[in-house]
């Protein structure tokens, strides 16, 4: 197949081939979405490793990630910066995770930070409030909240000290077999 | 930033040592050391280097930040690669079996049908519904595959030899018995055509359709024979043996996805709120009801908690009286289901006897027991729900009984249908009667008893297709005009229609099994099949989109495929237990069909192996015989045994290691509670650190 683009080199695109679970077409198509969002700020030349950061604002803009509730916690997890400015880097990493081919413990891993509001590296019971009201649009009352965390935090919790850590989170996702379809977006 | 991962990670000696690279953000160490390095902890770095002849680890995999992964890709492609011919050989080998994978992978993608309508259908509706079109879409391909089966084994041949020879033979047996006129004399009206069309008779009885149209050829040339009879029954036989593998198959990936997970009551709540939120789900609206979903379903357990709380409250006097009213009206249910199959034998027998009338009259006779059948599957599910709000059982026992009463009612009236038509064709089992004593079946209303079965047959699912498109034109459209267009309290009581998914499931198997029943008696029943069943999923998807909303209850995708292959399950065992005694018991027609000449269909069978060569004949006796079945029948039962022991030792040690986990977290709560009155009593100050391990 013919080296018709100009935009990576070579060795770029075979790192990236390498580092996500996206074809070299894909990979292309990704950065035309990513440019799409600022034109005039991102270079057709990614040759010379542009430092280019896309603020918040747009990526939580795209149609994918728009009505999603938790769509500001993805771009915090996956952005350099922690705030939710992405790099291209940043942003085939977000969609790699995301995409059909990335295993069970990888996407459990980024799950985990994501319903971790406090990057504690431990899912307590204000973060499961948040989750909660996220996923219910803030409808469910304070008694049913406050029923359903304790709920979660006993059936979860292994090691009993009141919050979920990575293992135990990872366990609960092993049994969990809507979870590698669930926790995917398209594009 | 980079430069400083390239040197640290090129000071190392060993490539597999990440953890010792620097991480960006403020994650601990300690998450990365508990991440799932297990087949790249330092000690197997060796064996993958021996194994794929370089340290190519799938970097993928790793959770680092792209720049991080990319610095890793770095090293790794930077290194001189010090191997040998032989090594480099095994990697290229490997890089092009991963691509050739990955590129067929793509392609099978691409190629399965229906795919971006199914990826449309679960982003809108959720999986419930989806795993609806993805069974519906299984059994589309099963009848494909199975009617190729059946054209190139028994159609074609047929079709060629009759072109090509045109005697046929005299058959035996009584005079009486070989009357067959498929083709009535006198005029035949327009609108007859129609008619036959509809009901299988006419035009259609004598055709590649039906069983009667099949002569038993016997070719024999220099070095080909084709013995159709004998085609006919091994690919009726291997066609069930094929539906009863690709089941088991689909049975046992559902079996072990259920086994893993471990059912589904543990975990519920977590499972909700981790697992529930589909992150494919597109648009506003979409968002809404996923929303309205999880909080429905939240206070459905929440509910259900409350009930359960409530019952064990119950006082003894309550508890009398709450379970005399279920018995009474689990016999109610029972009562209104018994009372639904005597209407479907009266209705057969009804229609079996007047089936000489003519015109539309005749047509409605024809077509009885289909639609008693029908309205009885509709009527009575209805009436049961409302038994079942007496009933008083938690919503989930309310389901599963729904479902099982369901099931048994639509499985069952096919089960009084046949043996209704079975008793008139053999008079009741009595071979001495009058009209049976000829020919050992009643040759004066079933000259072709086998096409009359297989026309029952063609009807049921000729039915079944007609009332869902009138059902789609005449119900649910105008429902959907009704309720959007006006706000009279009745279109607001009624409301938009909802996919019930576990009724429209049910309708599926009854399809299936009616098919399977009538395979042996019409052999084009699959091909017809696959047609209905696609333009089922056009007509459903079409429903889906315009006429429904989303449902509110939703039905578990992951327990439900394994119900409803069992469901499935249970009507081709119930089709196999039909065709067992068609074969064996019955006697074939005289005047029709590839076995008039035979005193069963499977007397064929015993026949034929005579003929074959006598080392053949042999070997075969040899495989029937005690000697040969006797030790495979043991040595299956021992590895069935092995099978047992070593998954029942898998689910011991999973408990175990649980309790050892639980065990742990407490011992750690005790050693910080005794650091901590230690600390106190030496007035040591301690630092404020959360537990670590």
């Amino acid at each position: 197949m013919g080296n018709k683009q100009t935009i990576f080199t070579t060795q770029q695109l075979d790192a990236y081939q390498d580092c996500t679970y996206f074809t070299r077409k894909e990979i292309l198509r990704l950065f035309y979405r990513y440019r799409d969002l600022a034109p005039q700020l991102v270079p057709l030349d990614y040759t010379s490793h542009p430092d280019v950061k896309l603020p918040y604002e747009l990526i939580g803009s795209m149609p994918e990630l728009k009505d999603n509730p938790f769509r500001q916690r993805i771009a915090e997890v996956f952005s350099e910066d922690g705030e939710g400015n992405m790099t291209l880097d940043d942003f085939l990493d977000m969609f790699s995770v995301l995409s059909e081919m990335a295993p069970r413990d990888l996407k459990a891993y980024y799950a985990f930070k994501i319903y971790d509001f406090n990057n504690d590296d431990f899912i307590c019971k204000s973060d499961l409030e948040k989750t909660l009201n996220k996923l219910t649009r803030n409808e469910l009352t304070e008694d049913e909240v406050r029923m359903v965390c304790e709920k979660v935090i006993d059936e979860a919790d292994l090691d009993n000290d009141g919050r979920l850590s990575l293992e135990d989170f990872q366990h609960m996702i092993v049994r969990a077999p809507d979870f590698l379809s669930t926790f995917h977006i398209r594009i | 930033m980079a430069n400083i991962l390239l040197s640290e990670a090129s000071g190392t000696a060993c490539p597999g040592e990440l953890p010792s690279l620097r991480l960006r953000r403020t994650w601990s160490n300690q998450n990365y050391s508990q991440f799932n390095w297990t087949s790249h902890s330092p000690d197997n770095a060796e064996e993958e280097r021996t194994e794929e002849g370089d340290t190519d680890w799938d970097l993928r995999e790793k959770p680092l930040t792209m720049a991080l992964k990319r610095a890793a890709w770095q090293v790794q492609h930077s290194q001189a690669p010090v191997v040998s011919n032989k090594d480099s050989w095994k990697r290229k080998k490997t890089k092009t079996f991963r691509k050739v994978k990955n590129n067929s992978r793509e392609l099978l993608y691409v190629l399965s049908l229906w795919r971006k309508s199914l990826q449309k259908i679960g982003g809108n509706f959720g999986g419930g519904v989806q795993s609806y079109f993805v069974f519906l879409r299984f059994l589309v391909v099963l009848n494909f595959v199975s009617f190729l089966l059946i054209a190139a084994f028994v159609l074609i041949p047929s079709i060629v030899f009759r072109s090509v020879e045109s005697s046929y033979t005299n058959s035996t047996g009584p005079e009486g018995c070989r009357k067959y006129e498929p083709h009535p004399p006198g005029l035949v009206l327009f609108y007859n055509y129609f008619l036959d069309l509809l009901s299988g008779t006419g035009f259609m009885e004598y055709s590649y359709l039906f069983y009667g149209y099949y002569s038993n050829t016997m070719v024999e040339d220099r070095d080909f024979s084709y013995n159709i009879p004998l085609a006919y029954l091994f690919t009726a036989l291997f066609y069930f043996g094929f539906c009863l593998l690709c089941i088991i198959l689909r049975m046992g990936r559902a079996v072990r996805v259920a086994i893993a997970t471990g059912g589904g009551d543990v975990g519920n709540y977590s499972m909700i709120v981790f697992t529930g939120w589909d992150y494919s789900c597109l648009g506003d609206q979409a968002t809404k009801l996923k929303q309205k979903n999880i909080h429905y379903r939240l206070q459905v357990d929440l509910e259900e908690q409350r009930i359960k709380r409530k019952a064990a409250a119950l006082t003894l006097c309550e508890k009398i009286t709450l379970y005399s009213l279920r018995v009474l009206m689990g016999i109610l249910s029972l009562g209104l289901i018994c009372s639904a199959f005597i209407c479907i034998g009266l209705a057969t027998n009804f229609s079996q006897e007047n089936s000489d009338k003519e015109g539309i009259l005749g047509l409605i006779l024809e077509y009885l027991p289909s639609i008693v059948i029908t309205t009885g599957n509709f009527l009575v599910p209805l009436l049961c729900d409302q038994i079942a709000k007496v009933e008083k059982y938690s919503p989930s026992n309310t389901v599963i009984l729904a479902l099982l009463r369901a099931v048994v009612l639509r499985l069952l009236s096919l089960v009084v249908l046949l043996y209704t038509l079975w008793n008139q064709i053999t008079c009741g089992g009595d071979n001495k009667s009058e009209e049976c004593n000829l020919c050992q079946y009643n040759h004066k209303d079933y000259p072709c008893w086998e096409t009359r079965v297989g026309q029952e047959m063609y009807k049921l699912t000729l039915f079944d297709v007609l009332i869902h498109f009138a059902l789609l034109i005449l119900v649910e459209f105008p429902r959907r005009i009704v309720v959007d267009h006006s706000s009279s309290k009745l279109a607001r009581w009624l409301g938009r229609q909802e996919f019930v998914v576990p009724a429209n499931v049910l309708l599926l198997v009854y399809g299936q099994t009616v098919v399977w029943t009538g395979a042996l008696f019409c052999p084009l029943l699959p091909l017809i099949n696959t047609i209905k069943f696609i333009c089922l999923f056009y007509f459903k998807k079409i429903t889906l989109f315009y006429n429904c909303q989303p449902a509110h209850k939703t039905f578990r995708s992951t327990n439900s495929a394994f119900f409803f292959l069992l469901v499935l399950f249970i009507g081709w065992c119930w089709a196999t237990a039909v065709m067992v005694y068609s074969l064996a018991v019955i006697h074939p027609s005289f005047s029709c069909g590839p076995f008039r000449f035979f005193r069963t269909m499977w007397s064929i069978i015993p026949t034929s192996f005579y003929s074959l060569h006598q080392s053949s004949q042999e070997f075969l006796f040899f495989v029937g015989s005690q000697a040969f079945l006797i030790p495979v029948f043991v040595l299956a039962v021992v590895g069935l045994c092995y099978f047992i022991s070593l998954s029942a030792v898998y689910g011991n040690s999973v408990a175990l290691m649980r309790l050892q986990l639980k065990r742990e977290g407490r011992d750690k709560q005790f050693l910080v509670k005794q650091i901590e009155e230690l600390s106190k009593k030496l007035h040591i100050p301690t630092h404020n650190t959360t537990v670590q391990n």
